[in-house]
This record gives structure tokens, C-alpha cells and sequence, in this order.
């Protein structure tokens, strides 16, 4: 039955895939957009929808496809991970679609190639369904290679500048360059193999040696972390999210982004299960680092756009920081801390793909209501645009981790987890625990300046550029968002709701229960269960934990970890009642306050700026000079390169004009991009050498290189 | 290591024990002229003319003194015949608007009071008074008395200075920003009335012509215990001196 209704609703999504390529391609202009819309928020419902019911009865859906010759039988499976990504990816898809018929309307005004957009999108729409439920490797292979290819066509959508097409072509290397990588793992790995399905891979996995399992799992680590954007290999990705049109970057970052984490779950966590500590190790280091890095460019940075791509490179640290400690925990015998770890790290991914979504639609709609990014040049759009403001707002605290929205959660959960290190055995890997747990609460901690610098900048105070609001029908655009923004609130404050259904993908991958150690049942406490003893539940009794246990269902509204005896509570929060203390506390602070200033007189002046006559926008704190300490305290980071030019007229005390450029290349570029490119260079100069000398010299080559085969034969 | 905490106890409290008692230490105060009798009405009128700035009026055989207008050159006070006499005292803050126009803030400032002192145009005489308010020997925290940068949180606004044209709406907006109740001190000669450069193209002549002055602080410049002394008027503390006898009919 379950089965039915799954199969039933993955067959519809596939064939209403079709439809709104083929209807979409074939209609035109307004009817283009209405196919392209109503089939594609279809389509994404559809996702969520199939993915719920598998979630909701944790069953898993798998059929056969048709065998190919040499490759096998192809065979698709929708288990728990797999789920929750297409329910990520379906939370994203339908917003994005609505949004594309806003920015179209608003920006554009109906003016947009929507028929080869709409091709494009339905296609790749299918691919990452495909990628997905795949569970053969040549199926998941092939639908990759697929998602790759259309990203880049996707990417140089609106080929506006030169700079775009380049970062285009940046992408495709560096897509191309990860899937040889990922098809090199593969290959490694299913050595001998009877067939390339997931599960008879799984079983070669146990028989590699240490060195083939180093070279599966880094292979597989970097190629899909190509996608995920992880240090050292993500050069391409802000680059090429500033140069994607708006209507993609959503789910670019909100779709894409995650089938690099699915990739590296399903081949490292999945297909391998018999890690060293060292791989864990591996990708907590590189996910620590990629957070930070991400996130000291993503302050640094004042086009709204960009910083929100250095801010996703950020999050896929912290994802994979998660995932790397979780892989640790499994290798040294803590199923439950793994548990623990790799359910944040889901959670994250979730919470990314619903926020960061959020904010690159609400900088979509920024650029179509003002045709610019630039943070110097923002500023007073809450004024403006009042419904984005306070939908982006919401945006911001989440991505800044700030209760009571989703970014806490999971972040909250990655910190603790990492700090279950405790219970370790080997006191070094305690220590770049720490470092990496101390390198996460940087990151967090400058997310918040970060965001803190974006929404101040562009939303409030006054306006610094002369641009002027483009019209256009504002209203009818709040609703994607809003529905974002729900969402993000939602996660935040049912996390004890969310976790168990995570927790069905985490189970079978880390070996135990998450939920069962983060969500003591507090509702459904009875005095015969062990684990959670009538004292204990007592004690929280009166702190309020059981308080809506009649009311609501589920297991509790605490998340909580319960440690030995001397030390009941390991960690312990419940972000639902604190909402509810909150909004009770600010109804409270506004209800007297609205009633003790009833009698007193309010006389409204002008806003205090020190006296000066006029406040001009010049005069402003700006975006560049918020962000200005971050930028000197990491300047062994940043490396900048300044020039310094001045014009004088009489001496050099007179000076009419001074220039200051300030460069900066990127870490990653300075540190890997730019000397493997020199290398490449000074090997292709090498050969040049050989390639322009007179026809003599070649005859010269050809005759030796014949004399040492000859030799080399004779000698054998 | 530093023995500050020691030497601190040794040395004792240093501060002044003004209003509790009164300060009488040498120097504290420039004093004022006041009203003289001479032998003759000639004689008074000769030392009225000897004051530029007709800060002294013969009245009869009597010099009398309106002292908000005193620039303290000190020619009535060395170096002529007709000397007036001198009084060491430093309590003279006036109410601008006369005796009995004035009301202190309300009791809650009485032990709790924000300036916000705003330089318009001085020379940097009245704002060095003002400063000295802050150094441990008047210290005048210890009666409750702040300075802050903004004008939201300020109780009291302290003008300095004649006014001069580009300060003037700065003023301006400074007391608009201020929450009310609010009151507003002219400190030193200038701020009074324009003092030596008096009201010309590029000043207001006081802050007076431009802002409802409540109390003045006459001297040029005052001594921090006279601006100590209005502060504690402002608050109720103590109360501004009646207009002086020889300033009665005048003003």
C-alpha cells in the first residue's frame, strides 16, 4: 500500500517532469511561465509528498529499472537518507518556483526566456530526483553527470558579462574534474564486483585494505565535495553563485549544494563502513577549517550576493565538521555520540537549505527592486520594501543562529556534540576536538557580525546609493518567502518533533538511536521505564518539561542528553518552551509598557546625529567600515595588497587626491589555485621548447626515441 | 607594584566638602566685585568709568555691580583709585528670568543629574572650568553629577561660549533632542550675553537669543564651585541667589 502510494507519486513527479518541459517549451510567453510554474510547484509537492510518506512510515521504496549491458541491472531506492534530501530538496523547489514568476514579472516584466529556462529546469529537476533514489552506481553516475552539465548551462542562464561565462566555465572544470574523482572511487571500490548496485558495493567495502580505504574515501570526500564546497576545491562556488541568474541561486544553493553532502554520506558513511579514525579526523579538520574560511570572506564582503556564497561554503563546514566528528565517534565504538553528531549534521543541512534559500531570493528581490548588490550603496530598504525586511530579518537570525529560529538548533547540537569529545580515549584527538570545536564557535560568532553587518547595512538607516526603486508589483512576491520564514520558525521551534524523523535516516548509518538520547519521553513517561526513572522525571516535573503533555502529542519538547549518575544532564534545552516564555515576556514588557506611557506625552524630533546640520548618506557607518576590524584582525588571512596613490600640487603636503585600491586574493586561490596554474604553465613553456625547433631537431627526437625502444627490447 | 591604594589612604580625602560645608581654601575662587559706598557721587561715577564693559553703575555716592556682565579684567580690583570692594564668595548663580521664575527639577534628579555641555563658540576658559568639575578635588560624582555624550540622556544642557553661527543650530537641535523635564545653564560671561564679543554678524550675543536660559553662571570664567553651585541649584539643592541688591530696578 505504502509502496503504492510512493511508487505512484515518484511515477507522477517523473511524468509531470515531462509535461512542464514539453509545455513549457511548446507554449509561449505568459502560458510559458504558467506551465512552468504550476508544474514545476507540482513537481516539487510531489517530492515532499513522496518523501514524507516514506519518512512518516519508514519504509523504504525500491523497484528495478531495466538491466543495461555490462553495467547491470539499473534500480532505484528511496530510503530514509535519501528522503530527507528529497524533502529538503522539495521544501526548496517550491518556493523556487513561485520566486521565478515573481523576479520574472517584477524584473523582467514577463521579458524572460522562460521556454529554454523551463527545459532546463524540469531536467534538472528529474537528475537530482534521480541522484537521489539511485541505487546502482551507473544510475547515480549517469544522473550526476547530468546535474552537472545542466548547473553549468543554468549558471551562464542570462550570459550577461564576460566574468559570468568565465566562472560557467570555472564550475564545469572543477564538476567534471570531482566526477572523475567520485567515478575513481568508485571503480576502487567495486573492484571485482558482481554488479554496481549500493548494496553489493557496500559489501566490497569491507574487504579494501587501509590505503584503498584512504583512496575511496578522499577521492569520494573531495569530488563531492566539489559541490559542497569544501576548502580546498571550492574556488568555483562564489564565483559562480554571484554570476548564476536569481531565479537559480536558490536552489543552487538550497538543491545542489546538499547532493555534495548526500554524496559523501552515501559513499564515506554508507558504502563505508569500516573506517579508521583518521578519515573522521580528515573531514572534521576540513570541515572546521572550510567553516572558517568561509565565513571570514563572507565578512568581509559587501556584495550581498557573494557574501551570501562565502556564508554557504560556511555552513558546508560546519555540515561536514559534524559529519567528520560523527564518523570519528562511529570508529572508536560511540554509536550513540554518532548518532548525536550525525543528526546535527542533517538537521544543519535541512536548516541551510531553507534559510540561505530565504536570503538569495530575498537579495534576488533586493537587486530587482534597486539593480544593485552593493551593501555601501544599500541601506534604509526597510522602508522600502517593508515584507522582505522583516522576512529577510528572519533569514538573518536564523543564519546567525539566534533563538528561537532553526540555525540554533542544529548549530547548538554540532557544539555539544563536538564536546562529547570527553568520553574519548586518545587525548590528541580531544585536542583538535577542541581546536575544531573552538574554530566552529569563531565561525558562529562571526556569522553573527556578518549578518548583523548585512541586514543593518542594507535594511537600516538611510539610503546611501542613487539608485531608485524600480516598480513593480511588491506584494504579490512576500509569499515564497513568507512561507520560508515559517519554516525556519518551525524548525526552530520543534526540534523534538524534527529530530525523530531525521533520526530514521541516522539510525541505520551511525548503529543506534538519536532519538531515543535526545528526546526523553517526557510525555509518555511511565514509572516501569528504566531508562528515564520517576525521580528524574520529577525533578524536571517541576522545572515545566512535561507541562502540554496532555495537549500535545510526540515524545517531549526537551532536548537533552542524560550522562552517569554524577552527572545527570550532559546538555539540555527545549527552544519550544522558551519560545513560549519569550513571547509571553515580550507580550508582557509590551502590555505595561503600553500602559504606564498612556498617561505621558511622546513628542516626536528628528533623529540625533551629533548636531550636524544635515545628515548625509557619506557621512553613514558604512558596510565596508563595520566590517573593517574583522578585516585588520585577520590580515595574516586575508594578505591584502594595497596601493597607495596620491596626487599633490605643490608639495607633498598639499595632496588633491588620494587612490586606495585594496586587493585581496583569496586563500584558496593564493594557497592552491595560483601555483598549480603556475606549474602547469612553466610545464607547458617545457614542452613549447620542444614543440618550436626546426624540423631537424623533431627527426633528431623521433631517431632516439626509437633507439631506446630498440634497447629496451633488446634488453628484455 | 603599585602602592596607589596605600598612598590613597594616607593622604585621606582630599576632596571638597562643598555644599556640606563651606570651601574656604585659598584660590578657589576669583571673587566678585560688589556693590560700594564711595564718599562722593563723583567718585562713583569715576569708577563706573573705569569698567568697559559698564558692568558697574553709579548710583548716588553708590557703585553697584551687575555682575553678569563682569569680564573680570580686574580694573575695579588693582591699579586705580576708585577700588571696589571684594567678595571671596563663589555662590552667585542667578535666575535668568528673575527672582522667584525659577523652578528646580523635580526630586527624582535631586541625587541624580546628566550634563550634556555643549561648546558653542568658547574660548576654552568656561570649558576648563567645567572639566575641573571631574578631578578629584571637586569630584562632582559624589553628589550624583554626570556629564554624557548624548542629549537623550541628558537632564541639564551646559552652554559655553557666545553662541556663534555655526554652532547655533547644533544648539538648537542638541536642546530638541533632550527629553523634557529639561533645564538650560549659561556658564561665563559669553554665554550670558555675549560677553566681550557681544552680539555681532557671527554671534547670537548669548545663548539667551536663541534657547530658554533658566539659570546663569556670571564670570569670565566662573570657578567650578560657582558651576557646582548651579548644578545643585538645578537639582533643589541649593537655591540661586536673589538678584543681587544693586541689580534690583535694572534688569
Amino acid at each position: 500500500m505504502i509502496d503504492a502510494w510512493i511508487g505512484g507519486a515518484l511515477a507522477l513527479f517523473f511524468i509531470l517532469c515531462a509535461c512542464g518541459l514539453v509545455l513549457s517549451a511548446a507554449t509561449r510567453g505568459v502560458y510559458s511561465l504558467r506551465a512552468f510554474v504550476v508544474f514545476s510547484a507540482a513537481c516539487s509537492i510531489l517530492m515532499m509528498f513522496s518523501s514524507a510518506v516514506a519518512l512518516a512510515s519508514g519504509h523504504s521504496f525500491a523497484i528495478d529499472l531495466w538491466r543495461l549491458n555490462g553495467w547491470g541491472r539499473l534500480s532505484i531506492r528511496l530510503d530514509m537518507l535519501s528522503a530527507i534530501f528529497l524533502f529538503a530538496a522539495g521544501l526548496v523547489y517550491l518556493p523556487a518556483s513561485l520566486f521565478v514568476r515573481n523576479l520574472v514579472e517584477v524584473r523582467f516584466r514577463g521579458r524572460y526566456p522562460t521556454r529554454r529556462y523551463g527545459v532546463l529546469h524540469f531536467a534538472l529537476m528529474a537528475s537530482v530526483v534521480l541522484i537521489l533514489v539511485a541505487s546502482d552506481a551507473p544510475l547515480f553516475l549517469i544522473s550526476w553527470e547530468c546535474m552537472s552539465l545542466l548547473c553549468y548551462f543554468l549558471v551562464n542562464y542570462e550570459q550577461s558579462a564576460r566574468m559570468d561565462v568565465r566562472a560557467g566555465y570555472i564550475m564545469l572544470v572543477m564538476s567534471e574534474a570531482g566526477f572523475l574523482a567520485v567515478v575513481v572511487a568508485f571503480l576502487i571500490l567495486g573492484r571485482g564486483t558482481p554488479d554496481w548496485s549500493f548494496s553489493s558495493l557496500a559489501g566490497m567495502a569491507e574487504h579494501l585494505s587501509g590505503g584503498a580505504v584512504w583512496g575511496v574515501f578522499l577521492l569520494g570526500f573531495l569530488g563531492f565535495g566539489v559541490k559542497a564546497g569544501l576548502v580546498p576545491v571550492n574556488f568555483w562556488l562564489p564565483r559562480c553563485y554571484t554570476a548564476a541568474p536569481a531565479v537559480f541561486v536558490p536552489v543552487l544553493a538550497g538543491v545542489t549544494l546538499n547532493l555534495g553532502f548526500y554524496g559523501i554520506l552515501r559513499l564515506d558513511a554508507q558504502l563505508m563502513s569500516n573506517h579508521s579514525l583518521g578519515t573522521g579526523l580528515f573531514a572534521l579538520i576540513t570541515g572546521s577549517i572550510t567553516a572558517l574560511v568561509g565565513i571570514l570572506y563572507a565578512t568581509t564582503e559587501n556584495d550581498l550576493k557573494k557574501m551570501l556564497a562565502h556564508s554557504s561554503i560556511e555552513n558546508a563546514g560546519i555540515i561536514v565538521a559534524a559529519v567528520g566528528a560523527s564518523l570519528v565517534f562511529h570508529a572508536s565504538g560511540y554509536a550513540v555520540a554518532a548518532a548525536i553528531a550525525l543528526t546535527a549534521a542533517l538537521y544543519h543541512m535541512v536548516n541551510h537549505s531553507v534559510y540561505k534559500t530565504l536570503l538569495f531570493q530575498g537579495v534576488g528581490e533586493v537587486e530587482a527592486a534597486t539593480r544593485t548588490r552593493e551593501m555601501d550603496r544599500l541601506g534604509g530598504l526597510a522602508r522600502l520594501l517593508p515584507g522582505l525586511s522583516v522576512v529577510f530579518l528572519v533569514g538573518c537570525l536564523s543564519i546567525s543562529a539566534i533563538p528561537p529560529f532553526n540555525g540554533f538548533v542544529s548549530e547548538w547540537l554540532t557544539l555539544q556534540s563536538l564536546l562529547r569529545s570527553a568520553v574519548l580515549l586518545s587525548s590528541a584527538v580531544k585536542i583538535l576536538f577542541a581546536l575544531c570545536g573552538a574554530c566552529l564557535a569563531l565561525t558562529a560568532a562571526l556569522a553573527v557580525t556578518c549578518f548583523v553587518k548585512v541586514y543593518a547595512m542594507s535594511f537600516l538607516g538611510i539610503r546611501r546609493g542613487d539608485w531608485r526603486k524600480v516598480p513593480g508589483k511588491a506584494g504579490r512576491t512576500q509569499f515564497p518567502l513568507a512561507y520560508l520564514a515559517v519554516a525556519c520558525l518551525l524548525l526552530g521551534i520543534l526540534p523534538t518533533y524534527v529530530i525523530p524523523v531525521l533520526n530514521r535516516a541516522v539510525e541505520p548509518l551511525a548503529g543506534a538511536s538519536a532519538a531515543a538520547s535526545l528526546v526523553p519521553p517526557f510525555f509518555t513517561a511511565t514509572p516501569e521505564n528504566q531508562q528515564l526513572p520517576p525521580a528524574f522525571v520529577n525533578d524536571f516535573h517541576n522545572l515545566g518539561a512535561q507541562t502540554g503533555r496532555h495537549v500535545l502529542p510526540g515524545r517531549g519538547l526537551v532536548v537533552m542528553v542524560r550522562g552517569s549518575e554524577k552527572n545527570p544532564v550532559v546538555f539540555a534545552m527545549s527552544t519550544s518552551y522558551s519560545f513560549v516564555a519569550l513571547a509571553i515576556f515580550l507580550f508582557v514588557t509590551w502590555f505595561i509598557a503600553t500602559r504606564s506611557s498612556r498617561q505621558r506625552s511622546v513628542t516626536r524630533h528628528e533623529l540625533w546625529a551629533g548636531g550636524i546640520p544635515r545628515l548625509l548618506p557619506e557621512m553613514t557607518y558604512t558596510a565596508t567600515g563595520f566590517s573593517n576590524p574583522v578585516r585588520v584582525v585577520f590580515q595574516a588571512i586575508f594578505r591584502p595588497n594595497i596601493v597607495e596613490d596620491s596626487r599633490e600640487t605643490v608639495a607633498v603636503h598639499f595632496r588633491t587626491a588620494i587612490l586606495r585600491r585594496r586587493d585581496e586574493t583569496h586563500l584558496v586561490d593564493r594557497l592552491l589555485l595560483h601555483p598549480v596554474g603556475e606549474a602547469v604553465g612553466w610545464l607547458a613553456r617545457l614542452l613549447a621548447e620542444m614543440h618550436h625547433g626546426r624540423l631537424n631537431a623533431y627527426v633528431t627526437y623521433t631517431l632516439a626515441f626509437l633507439l631506446i625502444i630498440l634497447v629496451l627490447f633488446r634488453l628484455s | 607594584m603599585s602602592f596607589w591604594f596605600w598612598h590613597g589612604l594616607k593622604k585621606g580625602v582630599r576632596s571638597t566638602h562643598y555644599p556640606r560645608k563651606f570651601e574656604s581654601a585659598a584660590g578657589v575662587s576669583p571673587g566678585r566685585p560688589v556693590a560700594t559706598e564711595f564718599d562722593s557721587a563723583t567718585e562713583a561715577v569715576l569708577a563706573a568709568a573705569n569698567c568697559p564693559v559698564d558692568a558697574i553703575v553709579a548710583r548716588g555716592s553708590a557703585a553697584e555691580v551687575k555682575l553678569e556682565r563682569c569680564i573680570y579684567c580686574q580694573h575695579c580690583h588693582y591699579g586705580n583709585p576708585h577700588l571696589l570692594e571684594w567678595n571671596s564668595d563663589y555662590e552667585w548663580t542667578m535666575a535668568a528670568l528673575g527672582p522667584g521664575k525659577y523652578q528646580p527639577l523635580p526630586g527624582a534628579y535631586h541625587r541624580s543629574l546628566h550634563v550634556m555641555v555643549v561648546d558653542a563658540g568658547d574660548c576654552g576658559a568656561c570649558l576648563h572650568e567645567v572639566k575641573q568639575l571631574n578631578n578629584p578635588l571637586y569630584n562632582m560624582h559624589r553628589l550624583g553629577i554626570f556629564l554624557t555624550a548624548t542629549p537623550r540622556f541628558a537632564d541639564v544642557l551646559l552652554v559655553v561660549g557666545p553662541v556663534s553661527e555655526n554652532m547655533r543650530v547644533p544648539l538648537l537641535k542638541t536642546y530638541e533632542a533632550m527629553p523634557t523635564p529639561k533645564r538650560i545653564l549659561a556658564v561665563g560671561a559669553c554665554a550670558i550675553n555675549g560677553g566681550v564679543f557681544g552680539r555681532a554678524f557671527m554671534s547670537a550675543g548669548g545663548a539667551a537669543s536663541v534657547l530658554p536660559v533658566d539659570l546663569l553662571v556670571p564670570g569670565d570664567p566662573p570657578p567650578p564651585l560657582a558651576i557646582l553651585h548651579a548644578l545643585l541649584a538645578v537639582t533643589g539643592r541649593k537655591n540661586p541667589v536673589a538678584q543681587m541688591a544693586s541689580l534690583e530696578g535694572n534688569s
